[in-house]
């Protein structure tokens, strides 16, 4: 009983207010659209730098007769390879042995291996790293010279520098966005509230004089939140599944999809949308309603 | 319209002392609507509303409360119901303390005092039937209930034939009723308006006094805040008159101007 005079109350305002209706429901639309935008692009872009991070490897080159005048021993191959093992920031290891580092030049480069006598390429050990960040750290903890058997230590300084900031600096530009997206759909949502509620003032006050409780004034108004919420969030995933399956190939067409760079699922993104338009609807008018009720 | 019967009925009530009680002393008051008890009212930061205002009011009354603008009948009015609080002193309305009463409590207050306004706080949205049907379900009345008191309390007031009619459709007098209607279809025990004739003319005054004389003789308490002198003069019934926020008169059978 108590639950269909709620949904009547909250139905036939929806219906006598439909312009507020429509402006609540548009102001969510666009922030929810908005905010679902960003979270792909900025998941896909986080994914990306993620994924240009896994690239970095550290290469620990031994010593060769070429260049310290005597090949490192395997004795010394191996407590470096079990030095390396043990590190915690350490995710895989391989042993790149010189025959093999001449297959891979071959195939990369054959004009520069072909008029070679002997194998010049040394052993090494191919570090990848659990994290980008811990290349300059595993590389700087790797003892080189004679003793160790390492000839030098290489992790593409600059290159790695230059990915790991402009990561860095994409992380740091998709949490702004998120949250200045965030921040000022909720104000528009809560001004757009505010001003339904405002030309409402009177009936509020009446309905208080002949003794509503609060809930009883405010259960109508947050289900009309509510379904504003849920109908501009909903609005807002249909436009972006139509943008996913429209515009996005038509833009992206020859960016080839193998990479391993993705943006976070679709259903957890409309996910989101719909909880934070549910949320900021019924929260936005039971908040703003407060103010009202103290008659 | 016919003449209003204006011969006070006389009552065992009238022979009751209603001149004030004295501040600070608690008196069982077993047959008081409404105790007010020295009650101040200042509004930040110095405006003082009602200065040490005490009166009591038996079950059954008819009052009329009387005074210029800004002596403090608005002020009275909001205390009752508890829209504002007083800033000493002690109001008792119908038994319960209303400065010990809990703000969850209010709504209860409320569906026990019913209101009349100068403008009628009609929903505008709302046929005459949905207003005073609100009031109803407010208080969690079922579908039943209302479908049958709501035609009976709106024939109560004269507008048998008007239960669909929006408030623009009907005319002040009209809203009025409705008002009327909305706030005794609970039967409060406790009736109060705020100047319900100021925006009506004449003739139709007569006919909403003639309707609240009609609930007062039913049992109910009726305030009632105006500036309808010849109203006042004509009915007889015991004046409060405020001034500047003070006590100035209190007869049983006033008229609007001491004499």
């Amino acid at each position: 009983m108590r639950l269909k005079v709620l949904s009547a109350e909250a139905w036939r305002s929806l219906a006598a207010n439909a312009s507020t209706t429509l402006a609540a429901t548009m102001t969510v639309l666009i922030g929810m659209f908005l905010l679902g935008l960003s979270i792909g692009l900025g998941t896909w872009v986080l994914s990306w730098s993620n994924h240009v991070k896994k690239e970095l490897v550290v290469h620990v080159y031994f010593c060769t007769e070429l260049k310290c005048g005597k090949d490192a021993t395997k004795v010394q191959e191996e407590r470096v390879g079990n030095y390396l093992g043990n590190l915690p920031e350490v995710r895989t290891l391989n042993f790149v042995s010189k025959a093999e580092a001449l297959r891979i030049m071959q195939r990369k480069n054959p004009e520069l291996t072909n008029g070679l006598t002997s194998n010049p390429l040394p052993d090494s050990w191919e570090v990848i790293p659990k994290r980008g960040e811990d290349v300059e750290r595993i590389a700087a903890s790797v003892p080189t010279g004679p003793a160790s058997g390492v000839e030098k230590v290489n992790y593409g300084k600059k290159t790695a520098k230059r990915i790991l900031r402009v990561a860095r600096v994409i992380e740091i530009m998709f949490l702004l966005a998120v949250v200045v997206l965030l921040a000022a759909s909720a104000l528009l949502i809560a001004n757009t509230i505010r001003l339904s509620i405002f030309s409402r003032r009177r009936e509020i006050e009446v309905m208080k004089l002949v003794g509503a409780t609060n809930w009883f004034v405010r259960g109508p108004f947050m289900l009309e939140g509510l379904i504003c919420g849920l109908a501009g969030s909903l609005l807002a995933v249909v436009l972006l599944v139509l943008g996913k399956e429209i515009a996005l190939p038509a833009i992206l067409g020859h960016i080839d999809d193998s990479s391993d760079a993705h943006a976070l699922g679709f259903i957890w993104n409309a996910l989101i949308l719909l909880g934070f338009g549910l949320l900021l609807g019924a929260m936005g008018s039971g908040v703003t309603i407060r103010r009202f009720l103290r008659v | 319209m016919q003449d209003l019967d204006v011969t006070p009925t006389e009552t065992p009530l009238d022979t009751l002392t209603t001149n004030g009680v004295e501040p600070g002393v608690s008196v069982p008051h077993a047959g008081a609507m409404i105790v007010f008890e020295g009650v101040t009212k200042v509004y930040e930061p110095d405006v003082t509303a009602l200065q040490s205002v005490s009166f009591l009011i038996e079950k059954g009354e008819f009052v009329f409360i009387v005074g210029a603008s800004g002596s403090g009948k608005s002020t009275l009015i909001r205390l009752l119901l508890k829209e504002l609080e007083p800033t000493d002193g002690k109001i008792i309305v119908g038994g319960r303390d209303l400065t010990r009463l809990k703000r969850g409590k209010v709504p209860m207050l409320r569906r026990n005092i019913g209101c009349v306004f100068q403008d009628f706080k009609l929903l505008s949205d709302r046929t005459a039937f949905e207003n005073v049907a609100y009031a109803l379900r407010v208080q969690g009345e079922g579908r039943n209930a209302i479908r049958r008191k709501v035609p009976e309390v709106l024939a109560l007031v004269g507008l048998a034939d008007k239960m669909s009619s929006y408030p623009d459709q009907l005319s002040g007098g009209e809203q009025q009723r409705v008002s009327i209607a909305r706030a005794v279809v609970n039967h409060p025990p406790l009736l109060v308006c705020d100047e319900p004739t100021g925006n009506l003319d004449p003739d139709t005054s007569v006919g909403i006094m003639q309707l609240l004389y009609r609930i007062n003789r039913s049992g109910t308490t009726i305030l009632m805040v105006t500036h309808d002198r010849e109203m006042v003069d004509k009915m007889r019934r015991r004046v409060i008159a405020l001034e500047l926020g003070r006590l100035a008169r209190d007869e049983r059978r006033g008229g609007y101007e001491s004499e």
